[in-house]
């Protein structure tokens, strides 16, 4: 044997740069996705039904960076080159920069770049249980639902939201909600105005509970606000369908 | 032993090496200061910024996984799958190959992103280019997943069915109407070469099959990775900067309602497998225009463009976009004509 590898040359196994630059940057995705798993960030960014995807990157993300740096040592390494370093750094810094950003939701500056949700909902949710923004959102899409809802108006609800601004109406401003069916890119705007509202209490983006009965008007649907209390952001500040 | 040791530098190999070192020092120099300035700036209080951060964001953690699960599938087939039954399959007529590489994606159930890396691996282990890209354009539109979430956000309503097996149905059609479009290339016209020393350190054909696997694992995970995070950068500003009445104004010219739904797909830049959700919301649109807009997206959009562009060579975006586009106008006017 000791021949043998005397005519090969230097047999020592030594890490290989871009292999281990790889690792590194798929360990860092990993940790991402774990951060976001255990912190309970996943509902910032994905709805429930997508939610399973953070636990499985994090799995997929961890086997591959073991892999990787498992064989990541070899006869004759390469070094890391200056432009594969720069990648691997791009590669990574969506990473920081989500560690990095406080846990908060889209507000009220992404109202006015999203559509009103119409086609999510069904008129069986309508007819009973309590009514949440989902449900008004279908009533605004599918006539079924808005008959449902007709025949419940005047019902007491409460619904969580934040505050948008009603222009020109002192005491009455909309509640909203993004609807997300994946990601928040694909997020959707569900509203209510809430009449009867203090004039001046409430600042646009505040977090809020609205008690009272609903009325359906047509594709207005209002809230006649009994009680208005002030709230933290829920944990899930955006509703699946 | 000099033939040895002076690759890994002593005299001449130092200051080569040195470099590269420096470049390490400068990146986590650049990661840090990111870290810190995003933590100083607070988003929170820039509307735009925190926009754009969550848009980005959440395009990124929700495609990353099918990245992976894609570039798993792609180094399984790479390393278990041998190149014998692949070419079983190459042998078959292409009028045969591209109906079946199209059937294929139905079982295989992941979005857009996913698709790309295996289309990649199908053509560089001799599937006729036209039927991996029948596969590639066919399997985020056919899949199981997508017919379910096309079915649950139309569901109580008279379109249903057309909006459901219309989206099938087109999605075949348009997918082997380019498959065959592209079908003349040879993989090596097809797909971009990829840096040699790059593939070099990737893979070591001697090696065991296990570090094979996590060799092309990992370098299709990195080499699709930076194309995705340019494609969700760009989709997230759009989202960001553009305001909805603009392009709600774009897309409700009458005369124009396709096209402008294939642009607002393509800008939107969604998963096929929520998109149907987005496109039911588009009330004002009959079917034809909706499902312009669900038939195009996940075959070019924003972020594929990126990926497009790093995984084919030259041209190849530019003739996807214009085989997609046409095939995908021609077949939803005739619906349009129908269904209105």
């Amino acid at each position: 044997m000791s021949t043998h590898t005397g005519t090969r040359g230097d047999t020592r196994l030594r890490f290989s740069g871009p292999r281990v630059g790889a690792a590194v940057t798929l360990a860092a995705w990993a940790g991402l996705f774990w951060f976001l798993m255990i912190s309970g960030r996943t509902s910032l960014y994905l709805s429930t039904r997508t939610s399973w995807l953070i636990p499985l990157g994090a799995v997929l993300a961890s086997i591959a960076a073991i892999g990787r740096i498992a064989s990541a040592r070899v006869r004759d390494p390469e070094p890391l080159g200056i432009r594969e370093t720069w990648m691997f750094g791009v590669i990574v810094l969506p990473v920081v920069l989500l560690l990095a950003l406080p846990p908060v939701s889209l507000n009220s500056y992404a109202v006015n770049r999203r559509s009103n949700s119409t086609g999510i909902g069904s008129s069986a949710r309508v007819v009973s249980g309590p009514i949440d923004l989902v449900d008004v959102a279908a009533a605004r899409a599918v006539v079924d639902a808005q008959a449902a809802l007709k025949a419940r108006a005047g019902e007491r609800v409460s619904i969580e939201g934040f505050v948008t601004e009603e222009s020109g109406e002192a005491d009455r401003f909309q509640l909203t909600r993004f609807v997300i069916t994946c990601c928040v890119a694909d997020a959707t705007i569900s509203y209510v105005t809430v009449v009867d509202a203090p004039p001046g209490t409430f600042e646009t983006d505040q977090w809020v509970r609205v008690t009272g009965p609903i009325y359906p008007l047509g594709s207005d649907i209002l809230v006649q606000a009994q009680s208005i209390e002030p709230i933290d952001a829920p944990a899930e500040p955006y509703l699946t369908p | 032993m000099a033939v040895d040791v002076e690759p890994r530098g002593s005299t001449i190999g130092a200051p080569k090496r040195a470099r590269p070192k420096s470049s390490v020092v400068w990146v986590l120099a650049m990661l840090g200061g990111v870290a810190v300035l995003t933590r100083a700036v607070d988003p929170s209080s820039l509307p735009w910024l925190r926009n754009l951060l969550i848009v980005f964001g959440s395009l990124l953690v929700e495609a990353m996984p099918f990245i992976l699960i894609g570039a798993t599938v792609s180094a399984a087939i790479e390393v278990l799958v041998p190149a014998s039954a692949f070419a079983r399959i190459a042998t078959l007529p292409p009028r045969l190959q591209m109906p079946v590489a199209a059937a294929a994606g139905v079982a295989f159930p992941v979005c857009e992103c996913g698709s790309v890396p295996v289309a990649r691996r199908l053509a560089t282990k001799g599937l006729s280019p036209g039927a991996a890209i029948t596969f590639m354009l066919a399997a985020p539109i056919v899949n199981p997943v997508v017919v379910a979430s096309t079915f649950v956000a139309y569901r109580g309503r008279d379109t249903l069915w057309t909006m459901v097996l219309g989206r099938l149905a087109l999605g075949f059609v348009v997918a082997m109407t380019v498959g065959w479009v592209m079908g003349r290339l040879s993989s090596g016209e097809l797909l971009r070469a990829r840096a040699a020393q790059v593939e070099a350190h990737e893979v070591d054909i001697a090696e065991a099959r296990w570090r094979r696997f996590f060799g092309h694992m990992t370098g299709d995970v990195v080499f699709m990775a930076r194309f995705l995070i340019m494609g969700a950068a760009l989709a997230a500003a759009i989202q960001t900067f553009v305001p909805q009445s603009i392009v709600d104004s774009v897309a409700s010219l009458p005369v124009l309602s396709l096209i402008a739904m294939m642009v607002l797909a393509f800008v939107m830049s969604l998963c096929s497998e929520s998109d149907a959700f987005v496109a039911a919301s588009f009330t004002a649109f009959g079917p034809a225009a909706q499902l312009a807009f669900l038939v195009f997206g996940p075959m070019v959009d924003l972020k594929l463009a990126a990926l497009y562009m790093g995984t084919y060579r030259r041209g190849f975006l530019r003739t996807a976009v214009v085989a997609v586009g046409a095939t995908t106008l021609v077949a939803t006017l005739w619906i349009q004509v129908i269904w209105g």
